[in-house]
């Protein structure tokens, strides 16, 4: 891996647009042309130089590009966003749209994250070690499809309408979460291992997708049915792949655990699932 | 020709083994117990081809640490003359014998690399959920894509691979051990399928993996494809014209080796072989063949003892 850093000069009311910040776009480039790169206040068009100073080593092949930002960048929107390969790491806070549309690669946040991150994420690890705010991984308005692959971890907690319209990939909680997590859920899996907000599951229509709820929930809607409580088999694979691949060692705890399976949301005909994990 | 190995005279020939689709499926469950039972039934019946629809076995039981669930597993594997064939017989038993076997479920045991072609298993059995099976998608876009089908049965729920691998293996490895008693040509016989069955990538699909009734192609009798091998009973051995069995020996039993390629097949005859001469009273061992005229694939005695 060939590192870039980016480390913030000044910081801004307005906040800068930077879709650039992505491996895709530096990998071939030399530091002046990261440098050039636009960037956007309001309609205004920057380099994006001003704003960043920016040290390192690009490379020619994407996959290999890694790119560190070192510092708070609150103000600074859509990072990583349509990336494709290589690794993004940001050392503080983020702004909105961070991730989002990406379709590959690793974007790992170690503060918090603003609304939409991962929205419309097609592929792809974005790891949030803070909280992230709402509509994560979510479907931009008008959209008809949100999260379509790729996974989300975040550590702390989440906002509201988190996976609205998922049609595939994970996102997994390990805090709390807002209301309506998987507003329209329509396939796709969303695990929560602290306390699942109210109306979760609203309007979703299934597609083999669930929500499992390992922690406290707030409320059922009315408009799920309680099936039965079991210990399927399925579930021990998804654990089991929380457990290797992203490192939740909390998620072993869980292996065996009866879950009662709430079939739903019957308002509109769906068969979604959410799963929650019996106590004891 | 012929030479020694452990003492025992070996006739310097060769098995002919011939191509078969072979699979492997991992069936996991609760216990062993029931990952065992569901593997002994769904390879019942399936010794040979010449009259079940498949050669089946259990290549070995496997540990929580190396299934894909964490559950204690058994291997099986199933061979077919065709991928049609194949697919059929692995319908119908994964249907019958382990779908119907409480907290079972079954995963695909070939590794990508080594898979010709895919067969639709769970993409098949799901209908036996009546519309209320459940696709389970896993690691779309960030880890190794992977598809499943949760069937709903009156225990639970059922779980099974989507596609289950194949590809062109190897079957009818072989190798005759002939001794001067009964018992002692048992117990050389099972001292090689334990040895076989410490060699991954194979099974021997006859009971307890040995074979007492080898046969040869046809039979006096028009309406029968296959009988005794004549030249291989030593209670004819007298009556007959071309009698293989040697003066002094009294038993022979045929060890059938099936495997995913040559090589572990021949590596399995190999240290079969090494095993059984092992015992006091083998005399002789050599293998059958039908002059190369039919089977692709030549395994040469000495060779696969060159392989342990």
């Amino acid at each position: 891996m060939n590192n870039i850093t980016l480390i913030p000069k000044k910081s801004s009311k307005i906040p800068i647009e930077a879709e650039a910040i992505t491996p895709d776009n530096f990998a071939g480039k030399t530091l002046e042309g990261i440098r050039k790169l636009s960037v956007y206040i309001g309609n205004g068009v920057h380099d994006l130089g001003e704003f960043f100073e920016v040290t390192g080593e690009s490379t020619e092949v994407t996959r290999e590009q890694s790119i560190i930002v070192d510092g708070d960048v609150a103000h600074v929107k859509y990072i990583g966003r349509g990336m494709t390969a290589g690794e993004v790491m940001i050392r503080g806070n983020v702004g909105m749209h961070t991730g989002s549309m990406m379709s590959g690669g690793s974007l790992t946040v170690e503060g918090n994250t603003d609304d939409w991150a991962g929205a419309e994420m097609k592929g792809g690890l974005l790891r949030i070690h803070g909280n992230a705010k709402d509509l994560l991984g979510s479907a931009y308005r008008g959209s008809s499809e949100g999260l379509t692959g790729g996974c989300i971890v975040i550590d702390g907690n989440i906002g509201s309408e988190a996976g609205s319209f998922m049609r595939r990939g994970m996102i997994v909680v390990r805090g709390d979460t807002g209301n309506y997590t998987g507003l329209q859920l329509n396939g796709g899996v969303i695990f929560v291992f602290g306390r699942l907000g109210k109306r979760a599951g609203a309007l979703a229509k299934g597609n083999g997708g669930f929500i499992a709820c390992y922690g406290e929930i707030e409320e059922i809607l009315p408009t799920y049915i309680l099936e039965t409580t079991y210990t399927p088999t399925f579930m021990r694979l998804y654990l089991r792949e929380l457990s290797g691949k992203l490192g939740l060692e909390e998620a072993t705890r869980f292996i065996g655990a009866p879950l009662s399976r709430y079939r739903g949301d019957m308002a509109v005909g769906g068969n979604a699932e959410i799963l929650l994990a019996q106590k004891g | 020709m012929s030479f020694t190995h452990n003492g025992v005279l070996i006739e310097d020939t060769f098995a002919e083994a011939f191509t078969m689709w072979g699979s492997r499926v991992i069936i996991t469950a609760a216990t062993s117990k029931w990952a065992k039972t569901a593997a002994n039934t769904i390879t019942g019946f399936a010794t040979s081809v010449i009259s079940c629809d498949c050669e089946a076995g259990i290549e070995g039981d496997m540990s929580e640490d190396l299934t894909p669930d964490g559950r204690p597993g058994t291997s099986v594997m199933v061979y077919g003359f065709s991928r049609g064939k194949l697919s059929e017989s692995l319908l119908a038993r994964l249907g019958q014998c382990v779908l119907t076997c409480p907290s079972t479920a079954v995963y695909n045991g070939l590794p990508n690399d080594q898979i010709d072609e895919m067969l639709d298993i769970g993409k098949s059995l799901r209908f036996f959920g009546d519309g209320y099976q459940v696709k389970m998608r896993m690691g779309d876009g960030w880890s190794k894509q992977r598809r499943l089908w949760r069937i709903p049965v009156m225990e639970g729920e059922f779980l099974v691979e989507e596609k289950v691998g194949c590809k062109k293996g190897v079957a009818g490895g072989n190798f005759l051990i002939m001794g001067d008693s009964q018992d002692a040509t048992l117990k050389a016989a099972e001292d090689a399928v334990e040895a076989i069955h410490k060699v991954p990538g194979v099974i021997t699909p006859f009971p307890g993996g040995v074979c007492r009734s080898g046969s040869k192609v046809g039979s006096t009798y028009k309406f029968l494809k296959a009988s005794t091998n004549t030249p291989f009973c030593p209670s004819i051995k007298n009556t007959i014209k071309l009698s293989k069995v040697p003066e002094g020996l009294n038993s022979v039993l045929e060890i059938v080796i099936n495997g995913l390629n040559e090589i572990d097949v021949k590596r399995a005859m190999g240290v079969g072989v090494d095993a059984a001469t092992k015992v006091k009273g083998v005399r002789w061992i050599t293998a059958v063949n039908f002059d190369g005229k039919l089977g692709k694939f030549k395994l040469g005695l000495k060779d696969s003892l060159g392989g342990i």
